[in-house]
């Protein structure tokens, strides 16, 4: 596509474009270190992520700006409409994912008991999941791939299904070891929270094919069908 | 060169510029002024004529009338006032033999008579009695009384002689000269006695030529201009028509006078010397300046107006004649009083058509032969009289106030009737 | 033909001498909606207006090819009077062009012509209804004998427009109406457009992208005589499905 006849207009887009790649790394970042917190029991990692969700935050802010300066100033329509709008509810998204990694790192710190390995190992495998989902709705986000977002959109089901193995571990475990109900407790807090961010990042990839083609992905988003995380 | 030096060398240039604009109005006011000078000095005094005081009898006898009768009006009119005449003018210096009795009749003016007879007309209980009246004074006395006879050259090279000259200082020595406004001037056509010679004959033929040609140039130009500027297609033949106008303009006046001569007169046969064939003769000259400022006027209206109107619904002559003509008349009646006013003045096409004849009687209606204002001039300008050359510049200082009267009709009928269209 | 249709071009084509400014041109225009017709300049937008009222007949070496039917009839066929033509089918220019008259007479102007009153009392009653529905009844009911010209920008525009369905048309064509009026005399102009669509068809052409999305229900979008894109308003500046369209609507263009 050709460029705007007025470069500014241009380069303002480009900008707010940037401003959520940057958001969507930190908060890759930010979810790769809060698990690791958790399963190495790692306090100082613990730390750093609490601290550094203001970096989000204010990212978040900054682009709330960009998009209102662009709405009153270039009053724009079509793509660069569906550009601008999109941008502050991606960006939305990615504070709240950011919150949830925040909220995870802060739980790490109550959890220090050594994990059993089934628990550990489910665990991994569900942050995994939401990472590599959340990495790729970056991805089409960054190259406007709409193939990318209806993968990353189909495979909320599979998310689900993962936390909702993980929680069933955590109860088992609870209820053979009463006097960890505390850090227990915690841990289906995190299960919780990956699915919430794994939600997130289909919301992500609805915005971004509604971006690439004007239409909204038709049908609902499929559920995990069974489980705690429904309550079906 | 540097910059303070070029700028001094524009500012000296426009100094010089502004100095050839005000040297060049000053000339050109000096001698409109000389013009002016030389006419107004000239011709202030044929307003003027000179009067002798003279007592004429009424008497019965001379009339002709029995002492006893008392005559009506119409027998009073149809008297013969030569006794009466005779009489006076013979009366108001003694004279010792023949020839002086012809020096001392001449002095009184060629219309004494009917001067003497018009008085008893209008008061006929005078008859019976004697009266003194003011007699128009001849024109040689009336120059000379103006002082514009020299009166130490010799004397057969003067009008008045040496008699003469002595009857005329008893006369004034005893206030029996005296100077009154002339009414002839303005009222009395035009006569071969200078000093009852008018111009009442040439302004109605010019106010009749120049009624003619308005009545036949505006309408036939307007709509001319009209058809041409809307109506007609933008092809060779129109624009022919154009360029044909356009010449029209410039063709020198004399011809316009033999076309008249050669169409009108020959071929129409209507009557010679008439300010109808004048005012014809003008209407074609004038054509082409009021087709030209109409044309031009009517191109001035801005095109919007025109789709505003034929937006509306309105046929093509609706929206011209409702819209685009009512803008374009305050250029188009400039146009026609600066035509008319050109043609007022106009004298080689109606000395073709002949209205140049001497013509006494005031015209009154168009197909009387007449003579126009220019034409008078030309003639009165001919004449070896000394008292024609006052009423030459008398006249000439008339046809200015008429052209300055109607040019400034043409600046207040275009300041009216201006409307602004945005 | 369906009822909603009003005006439907086929095949409209217009050509000044030998070079052309339409190309087989192809829409229809919804009754009682506003079509507003884009494009950057020179792209016929204009011309192509000025054909569904014959203006273009008033330019010598200006022919159209094709047909516009009006109410199912084509208005170019040859027993069609122009003048009753554009009784039905009024016009607002670009440059407000009040005549050089009262505000009463302008407005009075084309019932005069068209003998749509009897007397006077009708008369002041028509004048009254159109200055009414131009929204400047209020402004001028004191001095209707004043010059049209003596009125501000937007008010003359309202002056044009109540002259405009003075004679009770079908259409209303307006030719860019704001482009020379300040923006709250545009915003008027604008809500007024919304209340006369209810009586009349409104076809507006304009260099503004966002007051076409504003006023119109569809778009239309021209370039280099051609109809690049026809789709309600909604779709045009959301998503157009023409990328060309998109370009020009986003300031982008190639």
């Amino acid at each position: 596509m050709t460029a705007h006849i007025v470069r500014s207009y241009e380069e303002q887009l480009q900008d707010l474009n940037n401003s959520i790649v940057k958001m969507g790394g930190l908060a890759e970042t930010q979810l790769e270190n809060a698990v690791n917190a958790l399963i190495d029991r790692d306090q100082e990692a613990a730390d750093e992520t609490v601290g550094r969700d203001d970096r989000i935050d204010d990212l978040e802010k900054k682009i709330e700006e960009k998009v209102v300066d662009l709405i009153a100033l270039r009053q724009p329509m079509a793509i660069d409409l569906r550009e601008t709008v999109s941008a502050m509810k991606i960006s939305s998204d990615l504070e709240r994912i950011g919150d949830l990694s925040k909220n995870i790192a802060k739980r790490s710190r109550s959890t220090n008991i050594e994990l059993p390995d089934e628990i550990k190992k489910n665990i991994k495998a569900a942050a995994a999941l939401v990472q590599k989902n959340l990495k790729l709705v970056l991805d089409s986000y960054v190259d406007r791939d709409k193939e990318k977002a209806i993968k990353v959109w189909s495979s909320d089901e599979e998310i689900d299904n993962l936390v909702n193995v993980t929680m069933n571990s955590i109860i088992q475990f609870m209820t053979k070891n009463k006097d960890n109900i505390k850090a227990s407790t915690h841990l289906l807090f995190v299960s919780k929270n990956l699915e919430r961010m794994g939600d997130h990042a289909t919301n992500i990839a609805e915005i971004v094919y509604y971006l690439v083609t004007g239409d909204n992905i038709d049908g609902v988003r499929p559920k995990g069908t069974t489980g705690v995380v429904t309550g079906r | 060169m540097t910059r303070e030096t070029r700028l001094k060398k524009r500012y000296a240039a426009e100094q010089r510029f502004r100095m050839y604009g005000i040297i060049s109005i000053i000339i050109s006011l000096f001698f409109v002024g000389l013009l002016l000078f030389k006419v107004f000095t000239g011709g202030a005094t044929a307003f003027i004529k000179t009067t002798l005081e003279v007592e004429v009898n009424y008497s019965k006898e001379l009339l002709g009338f029995k002492k006893t009768l008392e005559p009506t009006l119409g027998e009073i009119k149809e008297a013969d006032f030569f006794d009466v005449s005779y009489q006076a003018a013979t009366s108001f210096y003694k004279y010792s033999n023949d020839e002086e009795e012809k020096f001392i009749k001449i002095l009184l003016g060629g219309n004494y008579e009917q001067e003497i007879k018009n008085h008893l007309f209008e008061n006929p209980h005078l008859l019976g009695k004697k009266v003194v009246l003011n007699l128009t004074t001849s024109d040689d006395l009336d120059q000379l009384h103006k002082g514009n006879f020299p009166r130490d050259i010799p004397e057969d090279r003067r009008r008045i002689n040496n008699f003469q000259l002595k009857v005329y200082d008893s006369l004034v020595e005893q206030g029996k000269i005296k100077t009154k406004y002339n009414n002839y001037f303005l009222t009395h056509g035009d006569s071969r006695d200078a000093e009852i010679a008018g111009v009442a004959g040439a302004i109605i033929g010019s106010f009749f030529s120049i009624i003619i040609c308005l009545i036949l140039a505006f309408p036939i130009a307007l709509l001319a201009a009209v058809y041409l500027e809307e109506f007609a297609p933008k092809n060779r033949i129109t624009e022919i028509i154009e360029i044909n106008i356009n010449n029209l303009a410039a063709v020198p006046s004399i011809v316009f006078g033999l076309l008249a001569l050669g169409v009108l007169l020959n071929v129409f046969g209507l009557p010679r010397s008439t300010s109808l064939v004048g005012g014809i003769t003008l209407s074609l000259m004038t054509l082409p300046t009021i087709i030209i400022a109409c044309r031009a006027s009517l191109q001035a209206v801005p095109p919007s107006i025109r789709e505003g109107a034929l937006a509306m619904g309105a046929s093509k002559v609706q929206t011209v004649m409702h819209h685009v003509v009512p803008l374009a008349m305050p250029g188009t009646l400039s146009g026609t009083i600066i035509g008319l006013a050109q043609a007022l003045g106009e004298t080689a096409p109606l000395l073709l058509i002949g209205m140049v004849a001497f013509v006494v009687d005031v015209p009154s209606v168009p197909t009387d032969p007449s003579a126009s204002l220019p034409v008078q001039i030309y003639l009165w300008s001919e004449q070896a009289e000394r008292g024609f050359v006052e009423k030459t510049s008398a006249t000439i200082m008339l046809l200015l106030g008429f052209l300055i009267i109607m040019n400034s009709l043409a600046v207040w009928a275009r300041q009216k009737f201006e409307r602004k269209w945005i | 033909m369906t009822m909603e249709e009003k005006i439907i071009a086929k095949d409209v084509s217009v050509f000044y001498g030998e070079k052309q400014a339409l190309f087989d041109i192809n829409l229809s225009i919804g009754k009682n909606k506003v079509t507003a017709l884009i494009g950057p300049s020179g792209c016929g937008k204009s011309t192509f207006l000025r054909c569904i009222n014959r203006m273009n007949d008033v330019i010598d070496i200006c022919k159209v090819h094709g047909e516009i039917e009006i109410n199912g009839k084509n208005i170019y066929d040859k027993s069609v009077d122009v003048v009753q033509l554009r009784e039905k089918v009024g016009m607002v220019f670009q440059k407000p062009n009040p005549f050089p008259k009262s505000i009463y007479d302008n407005v009075s102007y084309g019932p005069t012509i068209h003998g749509l009153a009897k007397d006077k009392t009708e008369m002041d009653q028509i004048v009254e209804h159109s200055l009414k529905k131009a929204a400047l009844w209020d402004e001028v009911k004191d001095r209707l004998n004043e010059p049209g010209t003596g009125l501000s920008g937007g008010q003359q525009q309202r002056l044009c427009i109540a002259r405009a369905i003075s004679i009770n048309p079908e259409v209303i064509l307006m030719d860019e109406p704001c482009s020379a009026l300040d923006p709250i005399a545009t915003a008027k102009i604008e809500d007024l457009i919304g209340e006369l669509k209810e009586t009349f068809t409104i076809v507006i052409v304009t260099h503004s992208m966002s007051q076409a999305a504003r006023v119109s229900e569809k778009t239309g979008f021209f370039h280099l005589g051609k109809l690049i894109e026809f789709d309600s308003t909604d779709k045009i500046f959301k998503n157009p499905g023409n990328s060309m369209t998109q370009d020009y609507i986003t300031g982008r263009f190639g």
